[in-house]
């Protein structure tokens, strides 16, 4: 029997998802290799109560969506966290960085009562286990298309733990850092094969920090090369707020 | 080996000669750097150039190829043809050709790569003479110069070319797409004036001398801890490094999971990953300790196998590493026992 999988939406603005529908290529035979049960972007039908796969778009930021979680778990026998709000709480993580009601005071104004129970916004494993991550903003389809043959072949989660800088030399890209311009390939998780630098920009660091990221050598270099060694940290929040972000 | 003189203003004959029976490739502008690319006109080809990004490894061993595409219903390999077009790479760097002679240890060894072997087989290499840049050290190793590895090496004499000619297929092809002619005594002063003015202009003169000896004196010192701190294990060094060789192999399913190709990758010895085993065991675990068996294994694990150390001084490391760690700031450390 053919996998029945949910697509589920958390706080996001749906690009990742978006992403899906435009591998026209590959798109019928991955629809050929499930029942694709519940889609809220592209159909009105209703979640249902029983399937085997899980994709989850966007991060926490609510208390529904911490018991939408646990209801997930409870029946999926796989989870994949798509996009960087679902890996590492993403951009909407970064309404912590001034204090999650401090922010909402500021754009709402004070004593609104907007978005009920909502929470500091976090990653989907700070609230239940995942097997298997896809980050980016928004995500790479090929590496999606990777990430879901392992779901479907029943292989372990690889997410790489390396660095930029090698896929970037590979490209053969100038670097960013030796004219002086903030690039955060240096410290962030590999696995897009330096789109942005291969396309004349530097890395802002969609796919989070990499687990091997060296952040105190990282902070010396952007001051051997002219760029200012707080600004690490300072561009490094925008995309990793739920993670620790310690240079 | 014999001798001609080429004028520079007829190489483009040879080019474009060339280009009737090979794919030539060689160095061109990308920005502020250069490449090493098919050359559709003569005039784009760089002679001038300082280095490329990546090394003419890539033209053998590329950094991502498809070794063999199978079907997953029976396991059956539906091709494993590999690409090999007649190719020239046209205007390496004498650290460049003795890379690929560094190469051929390994990947022509007792196993050998068919896939490099096809590639290498059909390739002719034209070399050219240099000047050096500040990052360059080839002079530490005795790289600096060539005397094998090419069909056609070319060294600036001014005017002219004067060409050393090792292949009976480099001979036919000048014969039948250039104009030359004999050497003549001044043209070998001119080429002995060239190499002198070339070997006094290295601003390295690192002292290599003993140096096994000292990796193995030096083997616990904290400077391997200093230079771990620093380390991005970034693995850019090892992908623009002429003489690193090391792969990864994986499978991949096409979207449809019923045919599959197996893919091999450039690795990095800097790479965490990179002697992960099962169980979760890791023998180089630590930065400091990957960046000092990088060094053990270029000056002194090949060294031991093949009498030559794995490194040519092309300086693309030094280049590369935004850290500031390469060869001769290692050799120094271990000279002084202090990173700076």
């Amino acid at each position: 029997m053919a996998p029945r999988v949910v697509v589920v939406s958390l706080a996001s603005d749906f690009g990742c998802q978006v992403q899906l529908t435009n591998m026209e290529d590959d798109l019928l035979d991955v629809l050929g290799l499930m029942d694709l049960t519940y889609w809220q972007l592209a159909s009105s039908g209703h979640m249902p109560d029983a399937y085997d796969v899980a994709i989850i778009e966007g991060a926490v930021t609510t208390t529904e969506h911490v018991e939408l979680l646990k209801d997930v778990r409870s029946k999926a026998a796989a989870v994949v966290a798509i996009g960087t709000c679902a890996v590492t709480g993403g951009i909407p993580a970064l309404a912590n960085t001034a204090g999650l009601e401090t922010r909402y005071a500021t754009v709402y104004g004070g004593g609104v009562a907007v978005a009920p129970g909502r929470i500091a916004p976090a990653p989907i494993d700070s609230i239940i286990d995942v097997d298997y991550h896809v980050p980016g903003c928004p995500i790479d389809t090929a590496e999606f298309l990777r990430g879901l043959s392992r779901v479907l072949q029943g292989l372990s989660d690889h997410m790489p733990d390396q660095m930029m800088c090698a896929s970037c030399k590979v490209s053969e890209n100038a670097c960013f850092l030796e004219v002086g311009t903030v690039c955060l390939g240096l410290v962030t998780r590999a696995g897009c094969k330096a789109k942005c630098p291969s396309l004349g920009r530097p890395c802002t660091g969609c796919r989070g920090i990499a687990p091997d990221a060296n952040l105190a050598s990282a902070r010396e270099v952007f001051a051997r090369y002219g760029c200012d060694p707080a600004s690490l940290a300072s561009s490094l929040l925008v995309y990793n707020t739920a993670a620790e972000v310690t240079a | 080996m014999f001798f001609r003189v080429i004028a520079k203003d007829r190489l483009p004959d040879l080019v474009r000669g060339l280009s009737t029976e090979f794919e030539v490739v060689g160095p061109v502008a990308k920005g502020e750097k250069f490449v090493l690319a098919p050359i559709e006109d003569p005039a784009s080809l760089r002679l001038d150039y300082d280095t490329t990004v990546l090394p003419p490894k890539k033209w053998f061993f590329p950094p991502e190829e498809t070794i063999m595409r199978f079907r997953v219903a029976d396991n059956e390999v539906v091709d494993d043809e590999v690409y090999a077009p007649p190719r020239v790479l046209f205007g390496l760097h004498p650290c460049d050709v003795n890379s690929l002679l560094l190469m051929d240890n390994v990947f022509f060894g007792k196993y050998v790569d068919p896939y490099y072997r096809a590639r290498r087989e059909n390739t002719l290499i034209v070399g050219v003479s240099c000047t050096p840049s500040d990052t360059c050290f080839c002079n530490a190793w005795g790289t600096d110069e060539t005397h094998w590895g090419f069909d056609i090496f070319l060294s600036d004499i001014g005017d002219s070319y004067f060409a050393s000619i090792r292949s009976v297929k480099g001979a036919e092809l000048v014969d039948r797409h250039v104009e030359s002619r004999d050497i003549t005594d001044e043209d070998t002063r001119l080429f002995q004036e060239r190499t002198a003015a070339f070997k006094a202009a290295f601003s390295n003169d690192v002292d290599t001398s003993q140096l096994p000896l000292l990796l193995d004196a030096k083997f616990d010192s904290p400077i391997w801890e200093a230079f771990g701190e620093k380390c991005l294990a970034c693995g850019a060094c090892s992908m623009v490094c002429p003489t690193c060789y090391c792969f990864d192999v994986h499978d991949e399913l096409e979207a449809d999971q019923q045919h599959g190709r197996r893919v091999r990758t450039w690795d990095s010895c800097q790479f965490k990953e990179f002697a992960a085993v099962a169980h979760g065991q890791n023998f180089r675990d630590t930065r400091a300790s990957r960046v000092k068996y990088r060094y053990y294994h270029k000056q002194w694990g090949y060294l031991s196998k093949f009498e030559r150390v794995l490194c040519v001084g092309c300086g693309r490391c030094a280049r590369a590493c935004k850290a500031n760690i390469n060869p001769v700031r290692v050799v120094e450390a271990l000279q002084t026992g202090v990173v700076d």
